[in-house]
């Protein structure tokens, strides 16, 4: 039975074009070469004087390739051009046109701080002394939706384009919302993703929370500390499975099932108990009818804060049961670090190239796993999947925010 | 969307006022209430504009205790005095059950004072002076969060952020949760702030209305002469149920949403609006053909313009592309009092499709021969029976909703 059909599930719907900007580099290619290498692309990094930080460890994407600003640009953040490059990757796997305009599609964008970096030295102008003359240019791509529209304008989109906000979990909800549009008949197909770039706020403000681990990040592992702050962006082409079918395009994969919900519990720390992602992942199941028995393996939040990974972990426990000595998990964050509002497209990328190259992505880190939490978590290199089938991929935020999707390989 | 979802409470703080009497008194009168903004920080260039539709917070602290208030930033302290607000005016008590209400909100800028005083201590005094507390309520999803913590509210919890049109998205959000099963009941959140710097950045983007020959400084939406925007600052909450849920509970609705839509014009700028009228035209014909109505069911329109020059030139030249040859309904623009941001436009729109008269747009005088609309500003206007909310937003965005009377 085709992940498409499955009885008392929402429908699926295809996946039929991925792009990625990571640390490792510009592409899909780069990413899954950098993930199966269980090499960590966290580690010094330039975009920032961050000698008066707390750490000094980053993702970051060189500039290159679709980081660069194209001549003449002055006006878009690197976070608008993280977006471009994915979605000019993902729909040329995909074989679409660069101009969108005859298609019925919409853009479903996670992002936290969009042009951040970008304000940053234009505050450092304006809130100095000596207050300096600055350009207001600067500003023009600031705002947080500004990645997801520059993908639309880039491409000619008509259908519906909005913007995730909500932290961590803003790319998940996103993809989600593209799932619910798809589903309603209110487009053919979405480009659905998020993009984030480092900027000196979200680094000293996790900082000031004791969040970041002066090593790179290390889910899972005992001696973790806190989470890498990582950058890029990543793109997924989502389309009804007879739209897909109906223009031959390759099916890559399915997105069956999103769920969400609120701790209500603390403005930053997770619910301990992990109850609240637990509920987000049983919407998510019910959304795709399926049990948690049936998932093959999950890409967990995963960020290496102490609070995070023991929530999750027992959030595992009480959906996954028994299963859970068995069932191979993977962090992504440990390899690429934290991608913020964009965190959850990057890793249903990986999740999607997992079951692409039939192998889930060891989770670098120094340090035994933690041996209280009972995880299987891959390490070291990748893990051979058998006759996968669904994966679950998470996502907790500030706020208690949580969200969840589940992915579902294509047999070939 | 089917008829299944319904608006049972408002709750409103802005300029105008505290509750949605004060909001429908200041629609009324026609006039925006506008403040003096404090341009001691020098932010602000020589000559620039000088006024913002400044919330009335005065009746927060009634609403929020102090102790929680502190810990809150501006626009979440207003969110969540506008969510109380709401829920009362819904008829839920305090202490209602809200393990399964969701939460969705818009803004378009986010907790803007929070993340200044952030850069200020990050780019000014060291990154090792940025306060974890700022940090934690600089996210835009800040507001929804603490809506969530004030009552326990466990369902999906979302924010959205699409400049001007962060509303109307909101709002079809949510009515999607409910059509999807996924929640009873959703609370919809807009809420913006006003500050200093925010304001100045605004104006040198030449946004904000100024006074010239034709009139004083204030939004003149769809006029010849406008020049600008007002910015508002402001929370509007509020609760959509289930049909069934609020017949349940013996709920008195205020209106009913039976659609939502969205479009996007790639012409657009990144700070301005485009020129993609046709094409937003014929989305909008789509939109309303996929809700099985036409163009000429609609009997009211309650618009986004907000006296942007060139917004309410793409607002006004979509309309009349959607009705191609025919007669536009009347047309009401509320961000001529309201001002831009804040949900004040939002809270207008449905209290108008709900029957509430909407009174006249402020600051219009003069057709503008482009656009060739001309708001209502007065008078008798029948109780509307299909109501289109429209909002265009800078960038490229456009949103509408079709509503009608409970």
């Amino acid at each position: 039975m085709s992940p498409a059909q499955r009885p008392g599930g929402g429908e699926a719907i295809a996946i039929t074009g991925l792009g990625a900007v990571s640390g490792y580099g510009d592409g899909t290619e780069a990413l899954w070469q950098g993930l199966a290498s269980g090499a960590s692309a966290i580690g010094p990094f330039t975009r920032f004087e961050h000698q008066r930080f707390r750490t000094q460890l980053a993702s970051e994407v060189r500039e290159a390739g679709a980081s660069r600003a194209p001549r003449g640009d002055r006006r878009s953040s690197i976070a608008d051009r993280f977006a471009l490059g994915a979605a000019r990757e993902a729909l040329a796997q995909a074989g679409l046109p660069s101009q969108l305009d005859e298609l019925s599609c919409g853009i479903y964008f996670g992002s936290s701080t969009g042009g951040m970096f970008e304000s940053e030295s234009y505050f450092a102008d304006l809130l100095g002394e000596p207050r300096r003359a600055s350009g207001i240019g600067r500003l023009t791509a600031q705002q947080t939706c500004s990645p997801g529209e520059s993908v639309g304008r880039a491409h000619g989109v008509h259908g519906p384009v909005q913007t995730v906000a909500s932290a961590c979990a803003s790319a998940t909800l996103a993809l989600g919302n593209a799932l619910a549009a798809l589903r309603a008949g209110e487009i053919d197909m979405a480009l659905a993703g998020g993009s984030d770039s480092l900027c000196r706020l979200t680094y000293a403000g996790f900082n000031s929370l004791r969040a970041v681990d002066p090593k790179a990040c290390r889910p899972f592992r005992a001696e973790r500390e806190g989470m890498s702050i990582g950058e890029g962006a990543a793109v997924l082409v989502l389309e009804s499975a007879a739209h897909a079918r109906g223009r031959g395009a390759r099916i890559l994969g399915w997105l069956v099932g999103a769920g969400a919900s609120c701790d209500a519990h603390h403005m930053t720390a997770p619910d301990p108990q992990g109850a609240g992602i637990a509920r987000a992942v049983e919407a998510a199941l019910a959304d795709a009818g399926l049990a948690a028995s049936e998932i093959d393996f999950v890409n967990v939040h995963g960020t290496g804060t102490p609070h995070n990974d023991a929530a999750e972990a027992n959030m595992l426990r009480a959906v996954f049961g028994d299963r859970l000595p068995h069932l191979p998990l993977t962090s992504s964050k440990g390899a690429i670090g934290h991608f913020l509002g964009a965190a959850g497209a990057i890793e249903a990328v990986a999740t999607m190239l997992c079951f692409l190259h039939g192998a889930v992505h060891p989770t670098p880190g120094e340090g035994a796993v933690d041996p209280a939490m009972g995880l299987d978590l891959v390490t070291g290199s990748p893990r051979a999947l058998c006759g996968a089938r669904y994966a679950l991929s998470t996502n907790l935020a500030f706020g208690g925010t949580n969200a969840a999707i589940i992915l579902g390989s294509e047999p070939v | 969307m089917s008829t299944g979802v319904v608006v049972t409470g408002i709750g409103v703080i802005g300029a105008f006022g505290t509750g949605r009497a004060a909001l429908l008194e200041g629609l009324r009168a026609g006039e925006p209430r506008l403040a003096e903004v404090d341009r001691s920080a020098g932010y602000h260039r020589p000559g620039g504009a000088r006024l913002a539709a400044l919330a009335d917070l005065s009746g927060i602290a009634a609403l929020v205790p102090p102790a929680l208030a502190r810990r809150m930033s501006p626009p979440a302290r207003m969110a969540v005095a506008a969510m109380h607000l709401a829920l009362h005016d819904a008829g839920l008590p305090e202490g209602a059950d809200h393990a399964a209400t969701g939460i969705v909100t818009g803004t378009a800028f986010g907790p803007a004072w929070v993340t200044e005083q952030l850069l200020r201590q990050i780019l000014g005094q060291g990154p090792d002076q940025a306060s974890p507390a700022l940090f934690t309520e600089s996210v835009a999803s800040a507001s929804a969060a603490q809506m969530a913590l004030a009552i326990r509210a466990r369902g999906p919890n979302q924010t959205l952020t699409q400049r001007e049109a962060s509303d109307l998205l909101a709002l079809g959000e949510a009515a999607r949760w409910i059509l999807d099963e996924r929640c009873e009941r959703v609370l919809v959140g807009v809420v913006e702030e006003s500050i200093p710097v925010l304001h100045a950045l605004l104006d040198r983007f030449q946004a904000l209305a100024r006074a010239d020959a034709h009139g004083p400084e204030r939004a003149r939406p769809f006029d010849r002469h406008r020049n600008g925007i007002t910015a508002a600052e402001g929370a509007a909450v509020f609760v959509l149920e289930s049909a069934a849920a609020a017949a349940r509970r013996d709920a008195h609705p205020i209106c009913r949403l039976l659609a939502h839509g969205a479009a996007f014009d790639p012409s657009a700028q990144a700070h301005d609006w485009g020129h993609g009228e046709a094409a937003l035209g014929r989305s909008l014909r789509r939109f309303l053909a996929r809700a099985g109505r036409s163009p000429e069911e609609i009997d009211l329109i309650v618009s986004g313009a907000s006296g942007a020059r060139r917004g309410d030139r793409l607002e006004a030249l979509t309309l009349r592309a959607a009705w191609e040859s025919g007669k536009l309904p009347p047309i009401v623009a509320p961000k001529g009092t309201t001002g831009e941001y804040g949900g004040g436009f939002l809270a207008a729109g449905l209290l108008a499709a709900g029957g509430f008269r909407p009174g006249p747009t402020a600051g219009y005088t003069t057709i503008d021969p482009e656009l060739g609309i001309a708001p209502w500003t007065g008078g008798e206007l029948p109780a509307p029976r299909l109501t289109l909310l429209s909002a265009l937003a800078s960038g490229g965005a456009a949103a509408w909703a079709l509503v009608a009377p409970a």
